[in-house]
């Protein structure tokens, strides 16, 4: 029991650090979070964040007040909704807004990506320009079908910079490892009339139809940072492997099975690692040349030792 | 609050690093769980290249195995069931030494006095020295940089693991250094005998897998020295989301 009890004054000094400069009663606050946690068995995070969020609104504060600064985020770090970052991007494209709610909308993008963002109309901002560069403060993250946006709300700040920021380049390099594979991959046929991959002979489109044989891997390239969804065609696929569709046939011949060829593509491609060099699309990342790795890898290990050196020497190990 | 379903990185760790992890982080119950790392990786996934030590059915005939992998810094245990369909099917034709590369989720069994991580692999596949080297220096730059975060102590999930594991930076700047000595030092054997880029994958896995192997005992060795809290573990302790079995010949190894 008094386990529990220090552990609730612990969250409550939690709690209090964000409102320091208001004048909160502490004995409320471990109230609500004992009911909670004790009580309702809330996990202690939710706990501490639904009381947080109960202060804020008591107090008709808003969250930049408390927490301060959201931290500066790049584009690419954005991963979940309802987080207030701050952002410094250039408005890469304006769009016309649809609804009476919204003052703007469009795309704004930093080095690392793009973005969609919401002006709501109440939150009174000054408009921002095409081709101009922002920091756009104490923004939050919001998921709208599926995909992450940002929105401005009356707490957010808009400010002009000097500074040119860049957007993301056209065509990048990845090296990283193909450390999944996914459906529809392997030895397909598609719908001569549309193009579609087709399963059991039947088009989404077309119903019954005549098609053909195709090479495709559907997979997920991984640099340890950042994953690029990627699709290698057969081209790519025999530079890579040897197999195309000639030998996917002579593969199926011997085996009695289609599986068979996309088992055989999966021995020689996952978990290895390629430079890929392309495009980023909607969702996929264009390939538009694929190789693997040239096993040079041992001629950096050199630079590392140099750095893990200096690094110590910093310590004094 | 409502999550992004976005696809969890597979972030590089050595299993020395991956061994000593054991704290947990979750934002709330509909985001994904992370496990913290000492030098402050936070990790749902991993990409690991490693030495299949071996592999062992849990319980006869239960198809669940565990299997042991090895990198040059140490040794993580994974385990492999009928919920890892890919990785199952995949590791009913591999024999131990072999090199595999593994993505992996990770898993953290808590007892009431100690933590013990394993890590449940979703794709496995047999692989090659070239692919291994280039997991051992992308892993190493990956910790360096980490590291250097966590001397800066800027962001806060280095602050965190400082908190948590009070993380000594030598020992992990040792660690690398291993890990890319023992990489380099075998690329020189190779040239040294003329055989450079022509050496072939059997013969280089081979001698690879053994060489690690000699390098994985020294190093349970040290780390029966460091951390003999594990053979306290009470087994009664850990409850098995999975299947129940006994952990008990995995933690006198150990």
């Amino acid at each position: 029991m008094a386990e529990k009890e220090d552990r609730i004054k612990i969250l409550t000094e939690r709690v209090l650090s964000r409102f320091e400069d208001y004048d909160i009663n502490p004995k409320e606050v471990s109230k609500r979070l004992s009911l909670l946690i004790n009580e309702f068995k809330v996990p202690e995070e939710e706990a501490v964040r639904t009381v947080t969020n109960y202060i804020i609104k008591e107090l008709d504060i808003s969250p930049s007040e408390t927490f301060g600064e959201s931290p500066i985020k790049s584009i690419s770090e954005l991963s979940r909704s309802g987080e207030w970052v701050t952002l410094k991007v250039k408005v890469f494209q304006l769009w016309d807004a649809d609804s009476p709610n919204v003052s703007q909308v469009g795309l704004i993008g930093d080095p690392t990506g793009i973005i969609k963002f919401v002006t709501w109309a109440k939150s009174r901002k000054p408009e921002v320009e095409e081709g101009r560069s922002y920091i756009f403060r104490n923004v939050v993250t919001d998921s709208y079908g599926g995909r992450i946006q940002v929105n401005i709300n009356r707490n957010s700040e808009i400010i002009e910079i000097d500074e040119d920021i860049s957007l993301p380049p056209r065509e990048i390099e990845v090296v990283g490892a193909l450390v999944a594979i996914q459906q529809n991959s392997g030895f397909i046929q598609r719908c001569k009339t549309c193009n579609r991959v087709i399963k059991k002979g039947i088009c989404a489109v077309h119903g019954k139809t005549e098609s053909y044989d195709d090479l495709r891997i559907k997979g997920v390239l991984d640099d340890g940072m950042n994953f690029y969804e990627v699709i290698l065609n057969e081209e790519n696929l025999k530079s890579l492997t040897g197999i195309g569709v000639e030998e996917a046939r002579e593969i199926v011949k011997e085996s009695l099975d289609r599986e068979s060829v996309l088992e055989e593509l999966k021995k020689r491609l996952l978990g290895y690692y390629f430079r890929v060099r392309g495009s980023r699309g909607n969702r996929y990342f264009i390939v538009r040349e694929i190789e693997a790795i040239d096993g040079k890898a041992v001629e950096f290990a050199d630079s590392v030792l140099k750095e893990i050196e200096s690094l110590k020497k910093e310590i004094g190990v | 609050m409502d999550t992004f379903q976005r696809r969890e990185v597979a972030k590089r760790v050595f299993a020395y690093e991956l061994s000593k992890s054991t704290y947990t982080t979750s934002e709330g119950d509909r985001t994904p769980k992370y496990v913290l790392t000492p030098t402050g990786e936070k990790c749902n996934r991993v990409f690991m290249v490693g030495v299949l030590l071996d592999k062992e059915e849990v319980k006869p005939d239960s198809n669940f195995w565990r299997i042991r992998i090895s990198d040059p810094t140490g040794v993580v245990t994974g385990f492999v069931g009928r919920y890892q369909p890919e990785a199952l099917e995949a590791l009913g034709d591999i024999q131990p030494p072999v090199i595999l590369s593994i993505v992996a989720k990770l898993n953290i069994f808590e007892g009431e006095t100690s933590k013990f991580l394993s890590i449940r692999p979703e794709s496995i596949n047999v692989t090659d020295t070239q692919t291994r080297d280039y997991w051992v220096i992308e892993t190493a730059k990956h910790t360096v940089e980490r590291i250097k975060r966590l001397m800066d102590g800027a962001d806060e999930d280095t602050k965190l693991a400082k908190d948590v594991y009070m993380t000594d930076i030598g020992e992990y700047l040792s660690m690398v250094e291993k890990a890319v000595t023992v990489i380099k030092e075998e690329a020189e054997i190779f040239s040294e005998e003329g055989r450079g880029d022509d050496r072939t994958d059997d013969i280089a896995d081979e001698s690879a897998g053994l060489k690690e192997t000699e390098e994985v005992k020294t190093e349970v060795g040290e780390a029966r020295i460091e951390s003999s809290e594990i053979e306290d573990i009470d087994l009664e302790d850990f409850e098995f989301e999975e299947e129940e079995w006994d952990l008990s010949d995995i933690l006198e190894e150990e």
